[in-house]
């Protein structure tokens, strides 16, 4: 049982998700909101075990073969380990329908992370296949939460059924894999894609293609999202738009961009239509949107397709760009949705919430133009620096086509992300009562702000961890 | 820290400190504020003082008072800043435009906070544009001016502010992601990358044609949309119509100076094959910048829409300049960008006055207000006449200048553009006769003249324009070795035209 220290984070998050769900039969609903503390230690924690896990490169792998703990995954680890924290400071200042089983709650997004972390580190197709049921059976529970919401539990059941279909055909892939190459596991030694040029392999990799594009949310596998997003819990909304997201993401580069590299099959014109099929369906359907969660969730849609460039690209400077956009879209999308849920809580999650809240708590307006605005890759914002990096990725790689849609792209979302600003501050209040975020959600706010700033004006310190993380990919 | 920074950043420090004023408190945040610009200001001119107009480089950009320094190594980024004679004018124009602008301003009452804060970050923009010799931080000094613009526009604008901010804000944005698309590539075309604009500039030779082409246009996309030459130009008229008085006169006097100046200093340094491909196509543009946005002009009846085309017309004249490639071209070109920034910031502020007392800028619905209201007559008069080029006014140096060296390159053109010229007068002259001549509108009777506020935010933009007009050396021997040295810069270009 050597280096089973690499596993250490994901035993004690499972342990205490576990704890957790447990202790919501002893704890009052009264006293909910110690449950969602001591899901905050119990990712806090996971994050301090991280630390133990750095390692020499001869010590990636431990026992058996079906992870690998690099820098890559590390990173990824920290990403969904941070996306869960602000998500549980979210939580508990969300509204709720009613406070029993918390402990499930937030024993569900432990569970939904370790599953994230698993697979951001798994070199074996069995092990990724368990991952990502891991994570899709924790994220259908989560977004059926408002059980007294019938539109709640309408969602996950949609969500529910997708992710069944993709799961299905992404094993059906799988199945295809070990047939043409004998093996689930990546990091054989493979003879050098001999059967690169057999048609069960590559049918293999597309239909895994599905599964892994089905929780990326790349289009045409996108369906699910406008309406599990509505549906779910505002704070579990901007989990799924975060975490499994970047997970896929880092898993995608894993396995197509390095131990499969896609180049060599030939795919990237067909990855590169898709990369610019998603963002653009992400943005055109945004345009239209009348809830700030459709909105966010379409949104999301199209920054995927952005990170897909890094994907496509498939080089150095192109995983570099998903590392530093992924780390960037943590911050702006939850500071995006922070603001969406102060102001929902208050309003709902109509467009017209927003109405005036300039005048209302200027400062929490200001902030969510500096996030709206990040997304959009307006400078001096972090997400300009991250587009700025995809996009030199997509021009250094020749993709020309792919960085003009991307840059159009760019140009379009700006007016949708810019109706929310023109609510804010162009259109005078409804009401004079002034929007007070709650502590909780405050300080997760003050710490998507502050990073959205910091990272977008000296962005150099972040750029040499992406480097390190991004060259050590096995 | 060098004086440029403390240029770009003074107003940003102000725009800080007014976060920290409560709201109700409309005097100190007021204060705060022309105080803020007029700071810069006056910092901004002390460059004056150390800048030696003479200095050049054998390979023809001696930047000075430079600052550079290290900003994100992963890309090879520098923050680094300069001026020349080609960027320095520019620059103090900016600042006095930004007092000027502070100073009208002073009569908004609603959200006076915000006001100032978008107003003093959009300075910080506008500056950086104009120092920044690195491509990237230009790129984010460049962007950084859309967001305070849209919110100018948006909330303290006309009836139609809204519309009229997120088009500015996406056409503005669409021209200029494409060249970031050409930042990009230049980067890479670069060996070893680089954003330094000298050191794209002297490698500039490793670039071939067809590519130096391609990356023209994708900068030419985002400083056509700014200048802006036709057919990127309609949101111009709307923009300025339904941008408060202070804004428009930036709008006019800084924005749209940003594209010509682009134009210069990093399409014709970087691309000279590209540059010299699209000549032929500029003087074209030039000539129907020059020609349709005079006739536009003329066939309004709003006076702030008049005057708002009369801008492209006026930017027609800086481009049909730069098409030149010589040195009277180019300090025709350069000339052109001053002085219409003091003209036509003028103009603005006057067609506001007239505005904020009658609520209307319709032409027609004045008459005889010259005995009524004297003062605002003469330096109305004044300005007009500037603007359309009467000798003894900076307009008709910097006008005469681009034509001049236009001619001996583009005879057809420029002859033909001559036209321009002659409806410009005529549509001046027009409003002169219809606003201050004639039989007195009754409707006027009890209209006063100009207040103090007023006169101190135009006067200096009078002065300026009269004495440039009788001694344009002041200004011309600022720039001219500079300009002279870019001229030069490129011996075999027009090869082909010629």
């Amino acid at each position: 049982m050597e280096n089973l220290s690499l596993l250490l984070p994901e035993i004690a998050l499972s342990g205490f998700a576990l704890l957790l769900m447990l202790a919501d039969v002893w704890i009052p609903p009264k006293h909910g909101r110690v449950l969602f503390h001591l899901a905050l230690l119990a990712a806090a924690a996971g994050l301090g075990l991280l630390g133990l896990c750095a390692s020499n490169p001869a010590a990636y792998q431990g026992v058996g073969t079906l992870w690998t703990v690099d820098p890559l995954s590390v990173f990824f680890k920290i990403l969904v380990l941070a996306s869960a924290v602000l998500v549980l400071l979210l939580s508990v200042d969300a509204k709720r329908q009613d406070e029993h089983h918390l402990g499930t709650y937030s024993g569900l997004i432990l569970l939904a992370s370790a599953g994230m972390m698993l697979l951001v580190s798994a070199v074996d197709l069995v092990m990724v296949f368990l991952a990502l049921e891991l994570i899709s059976i924790s994220s259908f529970v989560l977004t059926g939460f408002e059980r007294g919401d019938q539109r709640s539990s309408e969602g996950a059941i949609k969500y529910f059924l997708f992710g069944a279909f993709s799961t299905a055909v992404m094993v059906f892939g799988l199945s295809l894999f070990y047939g043409a190459t004998g093996t689930t596991h990546l990091l054989k030694p493979v003879p050098q894609y001999s059967y690169a040029t057999s048609t069960m392999f590559l049918l293999s990799c597309l239909l895994m293609l599905v599964g892994f594009g089905f929780k990326v949310s790349m289009a045409p596998f996108h369906f699910w999202v406008p309406d599990a997003y509505e549906a779910a819990p505002t704070p579990v909304t901007t989990f799924l738009s975060i975490a499994p997201k970047v997970a896929g993401l880092a898993m995608l580069l894993r396995v197509f961009t390095r131990l499969i590299p896609h180049p060599a099959l030939e795919l990237s014109a067909l990855f590169s239509f898709l990369a610019m099929l998603t963002m653009t369906v992400g943005n055109l359907t945004a345009l239209f949107q009348t809830n700030v969660k459709r909105l966010l969730a379409y949104s999301s849609i199209a920054q995927a397709g952005y990170m897909l460039i890094g994907f496509v690209t498939a080089d150095a400077l192109g995983r570099e760009g998903v590392l530093l956009y992924s780390l960037v879209y943590l911050f702006m999308n939850t500071g995006a949705f922070a603001v969406a849920i102060a102001v929902g809580n208050e309003e709902g999650y109509g467009l017209e919430g927003f109405d005036g809240l300039a005048q209302r708590n200027f400062g929490l307006a200001l902030v969510m133009a500096f996030f709206l605005l990040s997304l959009a890759g307006i400078p001096p914002m972090a997400g300009f620096v991250g587009k700025f990096t995809l996009f030199a990725a997509a021009v250094q790689g020749g993709f020309y086509g792919l960085a003009v849609v991307a840059v159009l792209n760019s140009v379009v979302s700006v007016y949708y992300y810019m109706l929310i600003a023109y609510r804010m501050f162009f259109v005078p209040p409804r009401t004079e009562r002034p929007v007070a975020p709650g502590l909780y959600l405050f300080s997760g706010l003050a710490l998507a702000a502050i990073a959205v700033l910091v990272i977008g004006v000296y962005p150099e310190p972040v750029l040499s961890v992406v480097k390190i993380s991004a060259e050590m990919l096995p | 820290m060098g004086i440029l920074s403390l240029v770009t950043f003074l107003p940003l420090l102000g725009a800080l400190i007014l976060l920290f004023i409560p709201k109700e408190d409309k005097t100190a945040t007021r204060a705060v504020g022309v105080g803020a610009a007029l700071l810069t200001f006056l910092v901004s001119l002390l460059t004056l003082r150390s800048f030696d107009p003479s200095l050049s480089a054998p390979e023809g950009l001696a930047m000075q008072m430079v600052e550079r320094f290290s900003w994100i190594p992963s890309f090879s980024i520098h923050y680094h800043l300069g001026v020349d004679g080609l960027s320095l004018p520019i620059v103090l124009l900016t600042t006095l435009l930004s007092v000027c602008a502070a100073v009208y301003s002073m009569n908004i009452e609603v959200r006076v906070k915000e006001f100032y804060f978008w107003l003093l970050l959009l300075e910080v923009g506008m500056t950086g544009v104009f120092v920044s010799l690195d491509l990237f931080l230009f790129y984010v000094f460049w962007e950084l001016t859309l967001v305070p613009m849209y919110f100018l526009i948006g909330i303290w604008g006309g009836p139609k502010k809204e519309y009229a901010a997120i088009k500015f804000f996406l056409f503005t944005l669409f021209g200029s992601v494409f060249m970031l698309l050409g930042i990009l590539a230049l980067f890479f075309a670069s060996n070893p990358h680089s954003f330094d604009m000298l050191e794209l500039a002297r490698s500039h030779g490793a670039f071939g044609r067809e590519f130096q082409i391609i990356v023209f246009l994708a900068f030419y996309l985002g400083f056509a949309v700014k200048v802006p030459a036709f057919p990127f130009h309609t949101w111009l008229p709307l923009a300025h119509v339904e941008a408060p008085t202070g804004v428009s006169v930036i709008l006019a006097g800084v924005l749209l100076k940003m594209g010509v100046y682009g134009l210069l200093r990093v399409c014709y340094t970087i691309l000279p094959a590209g540059y010299e491909w699209f000549l032929p196509f500029l003087v074209i543009i030039a000539f129907i910048n020059i020609v349709y946005g005079a006739l536009c002009a003329m066939a309004q009846t709003d006076m702030k829409k008049m005057v708002a085309y009369s801008s492209i017309n006026h930017m027609g004249y800086a481009l049909l300049g730069m098409a030149a490639v010589s040195p009277t071209g180019f300090s025709g070109a350069s000339l052109q960008m001053i002085t219409h920034g003091l003209i036509t910031g003028a103009l603005f502020l006057l067609v506001g006055v007239i505005y904020d007392r009658a609520h209307t800028r319709d032409i027609s619905a004045f008459g005889g207000l010259g005995a009524k209201v004297p003062l605002y007559a003469g330096l109305m008069s004044l300005t007009c006449f500037a603007s359309l080029g009467l000798p003894g006014l900076a307009g008709f140096i910097s006008e005469f200048l681009c034509f001049l060296g236009a001619f001996p390159v583009w005879k057809l053109y420029t002859s033909l553009s001559v036209i321009g010229i002659l409806i410009t007068a005529a549509f001046f002259l027009r409003m002169i006769q219809k606003v201050f001549l004639g039989p007195l509108n009754e409707k006027w009777a009890s209209l006063s003249d100009m207040n103090a506020r007023e006169l101190v935010s135009v006067l200096p933009l009078t002065v300026l324009t009269v004495l440039f007009g009788l001694w344009p050396s002041l200004i011309l021997d600022l720039m001219n070795p500079t300009l002279e040295a870019l001229a030069k810069l490129f011996p075999g270009m027009f090869q082909l035209v010629r």
